[in-house]
């Protein structure tokens, strides 16, 4: 006598858990442009890697003790693998009662679901594909009784923040507690025109407040993403959110006790790409295209930039140098001439954190006049923000490297060295420093001797040019107060040699990084 | 025919005006040039087309988000 009868019931249940909500359900879903959360991982893993866990879970519908139906439960998960390395994944599924939480024994997903404890235990990325609103007044109906707030609660999620990389992808609506899960992740991302994040949606907002307002306005990439930075990057479509989750994940490691994975680079590390001697124009108030710059110096096409589109002060990228990964942060003259606003300091902050935790190094690439000036910065806590933004990183340990493009001034020029570490700065010969810069700085530090002279505005000039002599770096590298300057052709090759000679002390300093005290 | 708006990027104020209306733009050609920051900010056109309508004067300040031209795509 076989097993077989069991066998066919197996797959008779797990042929309902690949049915999801039904034909009509998914049908309806798809023409709202989305993907059901299996076609998702399907698309997102390497093909037939996906061995998920839980399929039987549902509610079951008996007949005289035969089985007729089973409802599936909405989340879908298990352990997968991208490009060949093992992931923990799950999603909601939308098309069972909108991808509701579900009262089963043990959570699958969610908050304290049975993922995050996979990518826990072992050690592995999670990646969170969200469409869901969370709970449901209705629940109480069910329960008899309301729950109280952290039943089950975000404890999980903010272990694995200092463990395992974190990655959410919005794919669908997401309020309550899925769209917390979508920020606590090192990165996420969403998808332009069919996803939504909020804290609470337009019926709640419209109750509250009176505001009548569509969702798409209300938490579209438009706010999300390119306002708010509530999310890191936009995707046109569902694959190409898939496709960037895959780029970012193949420069982290599988934990904070591995180093990111190094390739074998194609473009020679002493490539030296000549548009870098002319890339800075003569005349310092004019602008230049930081992201060409950024893209001559590291390895061909491997920049990929976090946030593209908020904070757009300064230039967040992880890339590669001769293989290794190192995260880009790179001021944008384009915007408030590279002035740090609140917005920047955030993006910085966030991405020298993301950094230090899983061992990348930074290379700084510095042209900032300072902190953003006027009364909307002050208004919105630019000093608070931007100190911020310094403290952590004179709180990082990952190594650093600084290469002075052009300005560097004040706190925030600060911000981008290595205090804790080498203190290795490097600069190119458009560089300047200094406290504050000349214009501005002179007119206050030099008040009354120009108050008191016959032309007070001949006299300014003449001090601002007597400054200007004193401005060379290369006076400063004399006094080896900057380490050196170089050809900006030099630039990669220069780099490439620190970044693989420190490769032996960050395989010597892997796990958690621990951070006492509290940032401002 | 589609007409598009230029938006400022930036808050500053408008220091030089290079284009005007009438004339026909290529991509990444500079309408005009902005100063903030003491930077000076050239605003381009995204992509080819012409300029119909100036939406500031030079010296004017102007804040983020803000239209300052149209052009026909």
């Amino acid at each position: 006598m076989s097993w077989k009868p069991e066998a066919d019931d197996l797959a008779a249940r797990r042929a309902f858990a690949d049915a999801l909500g039904g034909p009509e359900a998914i049908d309806k879903h798809h023409a709202q442009g989305r993907l059901t959360v299996r076609e998702r991982i399907a698309g997102l893993t390497d093909a037939g890697s996906f061995q998920e866990v839980g399929k039987l879970t549902g509610k079951g519908a008996y007949v005289d003790g035969q089985l007729r139906k089973v409802v599936p439960a909405p989340y879908v998960m298990g352990l997968a693998k991208i490009d060949g390395r093992p992931v923990a994944i799950g999603g909601e599924d939308f098309t069972v009662r909108g991808g509701t939480s579900w009262g089963s024994d043990r959570r699958k997903g969610g908050q304290g679901g049975f993922v995050e404890d996979l990518a826990h235990e072992y050690r592995i990325p999670l990646v969170n594909l969200i469409d869901g609103a969370g709970g449901s007044v209705a629940s109480a109906t069910r329960r008899g009784y309301t729950v109280f707030p952290g039943v089950h609660g975000f404890e999980r999620s903010v272990q694995l923040m200092a463990e395992v990389p974190v990655v959410s992808a919005v794919m669908g609506t997401a309020a309550g507690g899925p769209a917390g899960r979508a920020i606590l992740a090192h990165w996420s991302v969403m998808v332009k025109g069919t996803s939504q994040v909020f804290a609470a949606g337009p019926p709640v907002v419209e109750r509250s407040l009176g505001q009548k307002i569509d969702k798409e306005a209300l938490g579209g990439a438009g706010i999300a993403v390119d306002t708010a930075g509530t999310i890191d990057n936009a995707a046109d479509d569902e694959p190409g959110a898939f496709a960037m989750i895959r780029r970012y994940l193949s420069y982290m490691p599988r934990n904070v006790w591995e180093l990111p994975p190094a390739v074998k680079s194609d473009d020679p590390p002493d490539r030296a790409d000549e548009g870098l001697l002319t890339i800075v124009p003569r005349e310092r108030r004019q602008p230049y295209n930081m992201r060409k710059l950024v893209a001559m110096i590291v390895d061909r096409d491997s920049a990929f930039e976090i946030q593209p589109t908020c904070g757009r002060a300064v230039i967040t990228s992880l890339a590669r140098l001769n293989g290794y990964v190192v995260g880009i942060i790179a001021n944008n003259p384009m915007v408030n001439g590279g002035a740090m606003d609140v917005k920047a300091a955030r993006k910085q902050a966030h991405f020298i954190q993301l950094c230090d935790t899983f061992h990348i190094p930074i290379v700084f690439l510095v042209d900032v006049p300072g902190f953003m000036v006027g009364l909307a910065a002050e208004q919105a806590a630019t000093l608070r923000e931007g100190m911020r933004a310094v403290y952590v990183a004179l709180q990082a340990t990952v190594p650093m490297l600084t290469c002075v493009i052009r300005k560097c001034y004040g706190m925030a020029g600060m911000g981008t060295t290595d205090k804790n570490g080498l203190d290795f700065k490097i600069a190119w010969p458009s560089a300047e420093w200094g406290s504050l810069p000349v214009e501005g700085g002179a007119a206050a530090a030099f008040k009354r001797e120009i108050e008191n002279a016959p032309d007070p505005a001949a006299r300014l000039k003449e001090i601002e040019a007597d400054l200007r002599k004193l401005a060379s770096p290369l006076l400063t590298a004399e006094a080896f107060a900057v380490e050196d300057i170089i050809d900006p052709r030099e630039t990669r090759a220069y780099l490439c040699r620190f970044v693989e000679a420190m490769q032996g002390r960050l395989a010597t300093t892997l796990g958690p990084k621990l951070r006492a005290g509290v940032p401002p | 025919m589609a007409t598009k708006e230029v938006k400022s990027e930036i808050t500053g104020a408008v220091w030089k005006i290079v284009k005007q209306p009438g004339d026909l733009l290529g991509e990444e050609d500079a309408i005009m040039i902005l100063e903030s920051m003491k930077m000076e900010i050239p605003v381009l056109a995204e992509c080819t087309g012409k300029l119909l309508e100036l939406k500031v004067k030079e010296n004017e300040p102007v804040a983020e988000g803000q239209v300052l031209a149209v052009v026909e795509v």
